[in-house]
């Protein structure tokens, strides 16, 4: 009899189980919207969050300027987020999330080249057409006819730092201390090939992992070659630390990076001064254009904008103008993009003009901005 | 009767749940459809999983901190092989199980005569190193870029791209482990697995040759993992050292915890329950929690160890 | 030649010195497990997670981070404080209703306390790496203390070597010549024949804790310092390396933890800075798999025969 209670009891709560789950789908059940969706993804939390902040910003505004001004053919844009921590497994899951989704006929993302490596095929074999403001690995634009993006490629930012490490700088001995990822290695590879070229000497390269916290015994090895400098292809969070730990060493050489070390972080962290990175963006480099853009970020969200917003903004913009000259039809999408490709088609954004190569790759120039007393300045000496 | 004995025996239990396993995929879902159709795949994916690991600590009383390391070793065989050489899933499967099954009983046999917190900690150590080498081999892995664009699994030359024929091959993977492990169970071999989980000494005395039966089920253990990897791989698509962490031995290991350790049913509620809950977690919660959703698991376990230590479903002791 | 031997022989030192101030680090940590393993044989998997507490409470409370900012060395005794009684609540609350269960499910519930612990740390902190601000601590510590040629010992080093070594005598002086010593070395060696001496276990487990918890929190702020990083998974890997240094030295000794963590903190960073850096996390896996595979009683380890 006791046995026979718990059984029911059991297949009671079994039963109960099912309910629940079954409740807690039909919470995913979405009703039809009456909205363009426009999904953004980016890393919105964890390490990268503060760069993916900078993504969801830049949408946000540009689809309230379209929203204010009627949306796209009188249906509002909404702008759909999706979190993958900079993590390529979880780009992975949200891009299977975004192509499996009928209403969705474009993507815009994903930042870290190694997420967008990962996301390339689900969304190439989906037809989905994305555009990356922030990617900037060589192989995304080769891998599929579906990827554009509006920011330069990894071999024209190494080539420049390397022109610039050598000819503004006049650096003789560089070493590099790179993460082991696809952007990060794309770029050192870009530099190093053109540090040859220039006659800059490579005098040791090293890398780390993403979760490393620990560059001391690397560091301590730099440190008896005496470089003029460290190149740190990689990403900030991590970056700061390295900097703090070779201070905390003696090293006294300089430090500059690639647009992945373009944070906020950087200017609270005075050993961090002097500091240079590239940028695709600066706000005093633009015109009119740029100043109003700015000045509505700072009203809206009460920070200043970086690059990552400003190429977002202009990313929402392009794939805006493709839905509406061609609807919520993937393959018209992409032929749209595609057809954006010589300067006099171009999309005149605040980054500039946007037109894409035959790999959906664009040409877009690159700025050097230095920390100095805890600011972000512009570079005096700029290169073309 | 222990319900494991049912399990494959009592048609008035089997075929209503497999009827309702199998037309799963075709019920009127919407446009969440594919959604629910990928979770279902993932939860019997975890349950072939589940499957698997029991093997271990439930039928042998090893605890196997380590098992996650099969899962990668299954996947990165595949994965790697499909890669490179486009073969199709029928010929990289059995190629990922035996590789899967050969470092199982490589990382067993140096183990055998370790017991308790020894073991877990060798596993333990063994599926790091996994995982550092899937990591740092750039030339093999491309390392923590993860090896992506992997073919999707396919049948008689066909491509299996509908996620309803995913769920079915996952479905058949798991059916065909089920039958193994039930008839284990109750054959020789499982007998002499519950003997030496029961009492190690004692099972050597009355002539259990120990050392080979605890070999067969790492090797089982392992190679269970490594069919799971090898789907896992040609399904996801992409692979990547993080997707093997530690923290996935423990979520299979929570699993089988849930369900009552050694029990092949539980196993099973196990990840029904547990699976769809951390997905159905990750949409509900907001997106500064989701990534701390695991909370729950560490909780669950203390709480089932504290409360129910045998789960919701004990093997009763023979 | 002579400059490229001067080069190598300072490179060599300023590892030793590196690898010292690692070691000396781990060796904090590995005698909370060798303490907890000593007198209930558990492998505490939650110990890292204390360490992490440590670091992250101290960084909260000098930073301002629930609220007050308060000064350094006031916000580092009550983080080390709250460690102590984080381990002990830890024992209480999850390992003690279970001293007589099998000892698996004390292992299985470590280790659910150990995920706990650190997405409960995720939640509260976020994922981001989190520094110490400058201004809040004192400067000296960043500054170098001592300079020959090329090889740079930084205050902090200092502090650390000397924090740890005070902390270990400490330590041996209470276990050999204090009350509540003889008792942990007494439920070490026979529990059952302890109690029925009068030795109140409970009381003693749950010293055992705040002692190796303290130490582990003092662990952790000392790191969060060192590298200026406070992360929630920053206790999961410390904790790793840590408890393959105790296993090492002999799990359940306390010499042997701190002679483990020692070698450990050297050969990591020789292993890194001449062999390859990436597989420098593998040492500590390699020589813990070695140990128990090849020597289970470690350097100086005295197990009994059911422990093996």
């Amino acid at each position: 009899m006791v046995r026979n209670l718990t059984a029911i009891r059991g297949r009671f709560s079994l039963v109960l189980l099912f309910v629940v789950l079954l409740s807690g789908f039909s919470g995913v059940v979405k009703v039809q919207a009456e909205t363009i969706k426009i999904p953004v993804a980016s890393p919105f939390t964890g390490p990268l969050a503060s760069f993916g902040e900078g993504v969801k910003n830049g949408a946000l505004l540009k689809a309230d300027e379209i929203n204010a001004g009627g949306g796209i053919n009188g249906k509002m844009v909404e702008i759909i987020l999706g979190d993958e921590l900079c993590d390529p497994k979880e780009a992975a899951a949200v891009a299977t999330r975004f192509a499996s989704d009928p209403e969705v006929a474009i993507v815009i993302g994903h930042l870290c080249s190694s997420a967008t490596l990962a996301a390339l095929p689900i969304y190439k074999e989906a037809g989905l057409p994305a555009i990356t403001p922030a990617s900037t690995n060589p192989q995304i634009g080769k891998s599929s006819p579906y990827y554009f993006r509006n920011v330069y490629k990894d071999d024209f930012q190494g080539d420049f730092l390397a022109r610039y490490a050598k000819q503004v700088k006049n650096f003789k001995k560089v070493a590099i201390f790179y993460e082991v990822n696809d952007y990060a290695m794309g770029l050192k590879n870009a530099f190093i090939r053109k540090s040859k070229e220039l006659g800059l000497q490579i005098i040791c390269a090293e890398s780390y992992m993403a979760e490393t916290a620990d560059f001391k015994a690397q560091l301590s090895k730099f440190k008896m070659m005496r470089p003029d400098a460290i190149f740190i292809p990689g990403y900030a969070p991590q970056a700061t630390l390295l900097i703090s730990q070779a201070r905390s060493l003696g090293l006294k050489c300089a430090f500059f990076g690639a647009d992945g070390l373009d944070d906020e972080i950087m200017l609270k962290n005075p050993d961090a001064d002097g500091l240079f990175v590239t940028t695709p963006f600066l706000v005093d480099r633009g015109g009119a254009k740029v100043k109003d853009f700015v000045e509505r970020y700072r009203h809206k969200f009460a920070i200043e904008p970086n690059w990552f917003a400003a190429n977002t903004y202009d990313a929402v913009g392009i794939a805006a103008a493709a839905i509406a000259a061609s609807g919520l039809d993937r393959e018209k999408i992409r032929a749209y993009l595609a057809g954006i490709s010589a300067k006099e088609k171009a999309y005149q954004g605040i980054t500039g003009a946007t037109y894409f190569d035959e790999n959906g790759d664009c040409l877009k120039p690159a700025f050097v901005k230095v920390v100095k007393g805890g600011k972000w300045v512009s570079a005096q000496e700029q290169l073309q | 009767m222990h319900l494991d004995d049912r399990l494959f025996s009592d048609k008035k239990l089997y075929l209503p749940l497999l009827a309702a396993v199998l037309v799963l995929p075709w019920l009127p879902m919407g446009t969440a459809g594919p959604y629910v159709i990928r979770i279902a795949t993932l939860t019997l994916l975890y349950m072939v999983l589940a499957q698997g690991l029991n093997v271990v600590p439930g039928f042998t009383g090893l605890l196997d901190l380590g098992y996650v390391g099969f899962f990668g070793i299954g996947a990165y065989t595949a994965g790697l092989l499909t890669v490179h050489y486009q073969w199709s899933l029928w010929l990289v499967l059995p190629l990922a199980v035996l590789n899967g099954a050969l470092w199982g009983v490589l990382r067993g046999a140096p183990t055998l005569r370790l017991s308790d917190d020894y073991f877990a900690i060798v596993t333990f150590g063994f599926s790091e190193l996994i995982i550092l080498v899937l990591k740092n081999e750039l030339w093999l892995t491309r390392g923590p870029m993860g090896v992506p664009g992997i073919a999707r699994p396919d049948l008689f030359g066909r491509v299996l791209d509908q996620p309803w024929q995913t769920y079915y091959l996952i479905l058949f993977f798991l059916l065909l482990v089920l039958w193994v492990v039930v008839r284990i169970r109750s054959s020789r071999l499982g007998r002499a697995w519950f003997a030496i989980r029961e009492d190690e000494i004692a099972a050597e005395c009355v002539g259990v040759n120990v050392a080979r039966y605890k070999i067969i089920a790492f090797a089982l253990s392992a190679a269970i993992g490594a069919l799971a990897g090898a789907f896992y791989a040609r399904w996801f698509r992409f692979i990547h050292p993080d997707m093997f962490k530690f923290w996935e031995s423990i979520l299979i290991l929570c699993l089988i915890v849930f369900g009552g350790m050694g029990s092949i049913t539980g196993a099973l509620i196990g990840a029904l329950v547990l699976i769809p809950l951390t997905e159905i977690l990750r949409i509900v919660l907001p997106a500064e929690f989701s990534s701390a959703r695991y909370l729950i698991f560490g909780l669950l376990i203390v709480v089932m160890m504290r409360w129910r230590p045998a789960g919701l479903l004990p093997v009763e002791r023979e | 030649m002579l400059n490229a031997l001067l080069e190598q022989s300072s490179l060599f030192l300023q590892q030793l010195v590196n690898g010292v101030t690692l070691g000396s680090i781990y060796a904090l940590i590995a005698v909370g497990y060798t303490m907890v393993y000593g007198v209930i044989q558990l492998i505490n998997f939650a110990h890292g997670e204390i360490y992490m507490l440590g670091a992250f409470l101290s960084f909260s409370l000098v930073s301002g981070f629930f609220g007050i900012g308060l000064p350094f060395a006031l916000a580092v005794t009550i983080a080390v404080l709250v460690c102590a009684l984080a381990g002990v609540l830890l024992d209480v609350v999850a390992y003690r209703p279970l001293r007589k269960a099998p000892r698996l499910a004390a292992l299985i519930t470590a280790i659910g306390m150990s995920i706990f612990l650190q997405n409960l740390a995720l939640l509260i902190w976020g994922a981001q790496i989190k520094s110490f601000p400058r201004e809040a601590v004192p400067a000296f510590l960043f500054a170098p203390a001592l300079q020959f040629g090329d090889v740079v010992i930084s205050w902090l080093q200092i502090v650390i070597l000397s924090v740890a070594v005070i902390l270990m005598v400490f330590l041996q002086l209470i276990v050999h010549y204090t009350k509540i010593g003889r008792a942990m070395r007494a439920i070490a060696q026979d529990q059952t024949a302890a109690a029925l001496m009068g030795v109140n276990v409970n009381r003693v487990v749950s010293f055992t804790f705040a002692l190796g918890s303290g130490l582990g929190g003092v662990a952790g702020i000392l790191v969060g310092l060192y590298y200026n990083a406070v992360y929630p998974t920053m206790g999961y890997f410390a904790g790793i390396k840590a408890f393959a240094a105790a296993v090492l030295g002999g799990i359940g000794s306390i010499p042997g933890a701190i002679l483990g963590g020692g070698i450990l903190g050297l050969a990591e960073v020789f292993g890194g800075g001449y062999i390859s850096s990436s597989y420098s996390d593998g040492i500590a896996y390699a020589v813990m798999i070695l140990v128990i595979l090849v020597k289970p009683t470690g350097l100086f380890g005295r197990l009994s025969r059911d422990k093996a």
